[in-house]
């Protein structure tokens, strides 16, 4: 398989009043061309550090990529220039992100913020990019392209701006579209139209998705292959039906146990304790062992290697050292089986 | 349930905004349900549905414009002596949305919880209150040690644990919370959804629980109300309105709620909903879900539907079910 | 595996006691909001240097007309116009009582050996010394109540205005709209001809409209704080007006009162100055910097040194305020906390 985006070992940290905060932590990450991978974690794992490196958005300083290669198309991203990036940016890869609302410039048209790239990067003349803009609007599904070209931001919804974002980010064909948390702040039913909107623009161009979210339903919903982060690490990577049905590490057996399940009867959610740790003072060995139910002595002093379950599934716990007691997956964390 | 008593009564409650320039934003408009004792009522619905403004304006955060709310018999907006009012105060509490707003950064977790104690002197020495602080934080699963941190150094989740015992710390019988785990993390959901529940067991709670998770509400609730924009457009039982909703807007909702389960999620059919929620400003005429509605009729654009018991427990506002009660 | 099997033996694979409550514990010390902006203003060096440049100024005009045996209205014109003298300095060749042609005016005037005016003295040979301590002091009394009565003022005004909202706030506001459409200087000049120049004048000439930025300020603050679920959380347990105010509201504007009110003070002295400098200041034989500066401006060609001391004094006043306050804000302002 050919990794359009490969990501080795990537350090980052911020140097913040309160000392450096180790915020990504040696994560790896496989982008296969065409698919659509996802990144979960809970809030503060290092998701949103992640995709911004990958861009090289890390706002500098605080914030500095301490170690670790970005190998886009084999190019390493992270000695890449500025001036060199501003190339990659928007155009190779880009990004959309959370709030829609800010991250459209309220002073300028739609039409114009759809055409900037155009312009920019593949130097199309006006007429050519107006065509390319209304095309681009028609295609995330914006009904009158022509007359809302010349709208502003405020003009449009929550979930047309997202669309539009959408379209800015797909204007210049990239290869990898990186989405943070493009759903969160909108409504689930306009969650389902952007995700139905986006899995369809990927069958038609084929861009790499990396889909940042903390919803396990919209994982299983629009993702082929899945990253768990926790604490600044990748625990466990496979593909969606093997972190789902076949999950091996504890936090993610912790996630689905917590998550209501629609069809089942009422039990009680298994909550995991505590709270994630604090990236200033990361744990020596593994960072889910405070909370672990299955911790052991082993985990609290030396950190788990990635172990492999299957050629695509692999997770970083000491109980798939042959020398662990055997756990098996909590019932609770079994989802299916619903209807 | 056959001897169910009534809590909360709402009836056709409305609370509108003035916008100025003579623009009324009806962000409840006529909504009538019942709580009763000892129950968790859900209520879900997309943002700006007018769900925070039902829970504001029953515990008199806000006037309504019109209808009531009797609370245990007594009309709650109407005039009441300080007395009344305080003990009114103490029997109906509320828990918030965002951990980072609802409590007041420049004051210690001890003075935060105290301050209904402090208001109602439900403690006569300074040990007392301690000691009661002590109790609440054990409570919510926080230790002693925090009593005297601000904050700023808490979590989240452990945010939301100091609103609870806040709430708590007067003894109510009723309590409205606010979309309490919207802003958490999954993890962390759980932690406090498993408190809430733990506390209604113990104390015999009643809950009004806001949030426009469907999953996470039907998991906590009885019964659940969906709102769409300042209407409650279906009431009932979870599981029923799970498995039989009625209403075409909660048929959409419950199918894009994407669920933890990718084979389902490959075999699904989805129900898309066309357009966006419209202003609550200049709502559609009739039936205020006609715009995005995929059966919508003629009728629906001139008559409002009726708030009406379709099937036993089972409220709807619809005009496909005015043919199914005509008939009954 | 094999390197990894040296260090791992199987006895680690144990389970380990975990308290899960740990992960709930904190560490470090638990520190208020103003113990934290303590700690962020000590680390700031410039507003320390500015705190102690304010204290030395400050003592100085308290104590400094005491230093010496000139009163700051005694007028002697056999001493008149002298430079600075001072022991010890007028070795180095400077502050030695000679003129730019390098005479001696001591001598010259014909006063006696060992007479030092540390400043110099003034056209009247009123000794500059006491005088430009007296001036600042004034200066600094008069901007401290200018702030101080902005500050009552405008508080109360925002803070009524946004908490009661409605139509108390549309009237109140109706009224600043007004004020602020008078321009400032005229308002001055009136209440000044009303009122005869005097600290009293220019001190309520001053707050007259030096409220509103406050009141603004104060305003704007308490409408977002007003709304924040902490404030309806203590309404649902049933406070009442008083205690959200005195406990939820003014605690969380406090940081932003002292932080407008430091930028006011150095406002207020140079408005001072300023009316004192076109004459709209007060009287002689009362002097603050300003009117000391207006009167070295006239002699600035021959006698330079009238000038250069006020103005040299009310240069550090400024900058050491505004420096205290930018360190201030640094410390206060939540938006830098975590
Ligand atoms: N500019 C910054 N300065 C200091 N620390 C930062 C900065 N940006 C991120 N961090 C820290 O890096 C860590 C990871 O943050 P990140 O934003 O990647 O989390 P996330 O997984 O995207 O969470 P969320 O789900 O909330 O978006 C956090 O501990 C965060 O506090
Ligand atoms: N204090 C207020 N002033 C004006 N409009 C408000 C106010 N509070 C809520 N609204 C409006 O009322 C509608 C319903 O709001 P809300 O009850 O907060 O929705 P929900 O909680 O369902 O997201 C929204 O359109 C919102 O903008
Ligand atoms: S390595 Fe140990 S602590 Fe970490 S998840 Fe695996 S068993 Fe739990
Ligand atoms: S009343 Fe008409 S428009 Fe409204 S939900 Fe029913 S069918 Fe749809
Ligand atoms: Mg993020
Ligand atoms: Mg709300």
């Amino acid at each position: 398989m050919e990794h359009i985006l490969e990501v080795k070992n990537l350090h980052v940290s911020f140097d913040t009043f309160a000392g450096e905060v180790q915020a990504v932590r040696g994560v790896d990450i496989k982008l296969n061309k065409g698919e659509t991978l996802a990144i979960v974690g809970e809030s503060g794992s290092g998701k949103s550090v992640t995709s911004k490196s990958i861009m090289r958005l890390i706002p500098n300083p605080p914030g500095r990529i301490t170690e670790g290669q970005i190998l886009f198309q084999g190019k390493d991203l992270a000695k890449y220039s500025e001036r060199q990036m501003q190339q990659v940016r928007g155009s190779e890869i880009s990004m959309i992100f959370q709030d829609p609302m800010t991250s459209l410039n309220p002073t300028m048209t739609v039409g114009k913020q759809i055409m900037e790239g155009l312009r920019i990067h593949q130097k199309m003349s006006k007429s050519q990019a107006t065509a390319r803009a209304i095309e681009l609007l028609k295609l995330v599904g914006i009904p009158n392209a022509e007359a809302r070209l010349k709208q502003y931001p405020h003009q449009f919804s929550g979930g047309m701006r997202q669309r539009v974002v959408i379209a800015i980010a797909l204007a210049c064909n990239p290869k990898i579209l990186i989405a943070d948390e493009p759903t969160t702040a909108l409504d689930v039913t306009i969650q389902a139209q952007i995700l139905e909107l986006m899995k369809d623009l990927q069958d038609k161009t084929g861009t790499a998705i990396i889909l940042i979210t903390h919803d396990l339903g919209v994982v299983a919903n629009a993702a082929q292959r899945v990253a768990v982060m926790y604490g600044g690490q990748i625990v466990e990577t496979g593909t969606v039906d093997e972190i789902f049905y076949k999950p091996k590490h504890p936090y993610t057996w912790g996630l689905l146990a917590s998550m209501p399940k629609l069809g089942a009867s009422d039990t009680d959610l298994i909550a995991i304790p505590g709270s994630p740790p604090d990236l200033s003072d990361p744990p020596k060995g593994c960072p889910f062992a405070a909370r672990c139910p299955h911790a052991m002595k082993v985990c609290v002093d030396h950190m788990p290697d990635h172990t492999e379950v299957s050629g695509s599934h692999k997770a970083a716990c000491w109980l798939l050292d042959e020398r662990a007691p055997k756990v098996e997956k909590p019932v609770e964390a079994s989802v299916g089986g619903a209807r | 349930m056959a001897t169910r008593e009534k809590l909360v009564e709402v009836k056709n409650l409305k609370k509108y905004f003035n916008m100025g320039k003579g623009q009324m934003l009806k962000a409840v408009d006529d909504v009538s349900f019942d709580i009763y004792k000892g129950e968790t009522l859900g209520l879900v619905g997309e943002s700006g549905c007018g769900k925070s403004t039902t829970g504001r304006t029953i515990i008199r955060l806000y006037g309504a414009t019109d209808g009531s709310v009797t609370f245990n018999g007594e009309d709650v907006h109407g005039k009441k002596n300080k007395a009344k009012l305080k003990e009114f105060n103490r029997k109906m509490q509320m828990i918030f949305q965002d951990p980072y707003a609802s409590l007041n950064p420049r004051m210690t977790v001890k003075d935060i919880i105290a301050e209904g104690i402090d208001i109602h002197g439900l403690a006569k020495t300074k040990e007392e209150r301690l000691q009661r602080v002590h109790e609440l934080l054990e409570t919510v699963g926080l230790n002693k040690e925090h009593a005297n941190r601000y904050p700023h150094e808490f979590s989240g989740g452990q945010r939301q644990r100091i609103g609870i015992a806040r709430a708590l710390a007067v003894d109510p019988d009723f309590i409205i919370a606010d979309e309490p785990i919207s802003a958490l993390d999954v993890s962390i959901q759980a932690q406090v959804v498993n408190l809430l529940q733990k506390l209604q067991r113990e104390r015999g709670l009643t809950y009004l629980f806001i949030a426009h998770d469907l999953s996470m509400v039907k998991h906590i609730s009885d019964r659940v109300g969906v709102m769409y924009l300042g209407n409650l457009v279906e009431l009932t039982e979870s599981d029923t309105l799970y498995n039989e909703p009625l209403h075409p807007y909660t048929q959409a909702l419950l199918s894009a709620i994407p669920v933890p389960d990718p084979e389902l999620e490959r075999s699904r059919e989805r129900i898309i909903l066309e357009g966006d929620v419209p202003s609550p400003v200049s709502p559609p005429s009739g039936c205020r879900f006609r715009t995005r509605c995929p059966h919508a009729m003629d009728v629906c654009a001139k008559v409002a539907p009726k708030w009406q018991e379709a099937r036993e427990g089972h409220y709807v506002a619809c005009h496909l079910y005015d043919e199914e009660l005509k008939e009954n | 595996m094999s390197k990894r099997e040296n260090y791992v033996n199987d006895e680690l694979f144990q389970p380990a006691q975990i308290d899960s409550h740990k992960s709930e514990k904190i560490a470090g010390p638990g520190l208020s909001f103003w113990q934290d902006a303590w700690i962020r203003l000590r680390k700031n060096k410039s507003a320390i240097v500015g705190c102690i440049i304010l204290l030395v100024l400050t003592i100085l005009a308290v104590f400094g007309p005491y230093m010496n045996e000139y009163s700051f209205s005694e007028q002697k014109l056999t001493r008149a116009n002298l430079p600075a003298k001072v022991p010890v300095i007028e070795k180095l060749g400077i502050m030695d009582g000679t003129d730019d042609m390098g005479n001696d005016m001591y001598e010259m005037k014909g006063l006696e050996e060992g007479t030092y005016f540390w400043f110099g003295t003034d056209g009247l040979g009123r000794d500059l010394w006491t005088r430009v301590w007296q001036g600042t002091r004034i200066s600094l009394y008069i901007a401290l109540l200018a702030a101080a009565i902005d500050m009552v003022i405008g508080v109360a005004y925002g803070g009524i205005s946004a908490y009661y909202g409605g139509r108390v706030d549309n009237v109140l506001q109706r009224i600043v709209e007004i004020l602020v459409g008078i321009p400032n200087l005229v308002v001055v000049i009136l209440m000044i001809l009303v009122l005869d120049p005097g600290i009293i004048s220019i001190t309520v000439a001053l707050t007259i409209t030096g409220w509103i930025g406050m009141s603004r300020i104060v305003r704007g603050q308490i409408l977002k704080l007003k709304g924040q679920e902490f404030v309806l959380a203590s309404r649902t347990l049933g406070s009442s007006d008083n205690k959200i105010i005195t406990k939820h509201l003014i605690p969380n504007v406090m940081g932003v009162i002292i932080i407008n009110t430091m930028f006011t003070i150095p406002a207020a002295i140079f408005f001072e100055a300023f009316l004192s400098f076109i004459g709209l200041g007060l009287q002689p034989p009362i002097a603050s910097l300003g009117t000391l500066i207006e009167e070295g401006y006239r002699n600035m060609q021959i006698f330079p040194h009238m000038m250069i001391y006020p103005s040299i004094i009310i240069s550090l006043i400024m900058i050491a305020f505004n420096v205290v306050a930018d360190g201030l804000r640094d410390a206060l302002d939540p938006k830098m906390r975590e």
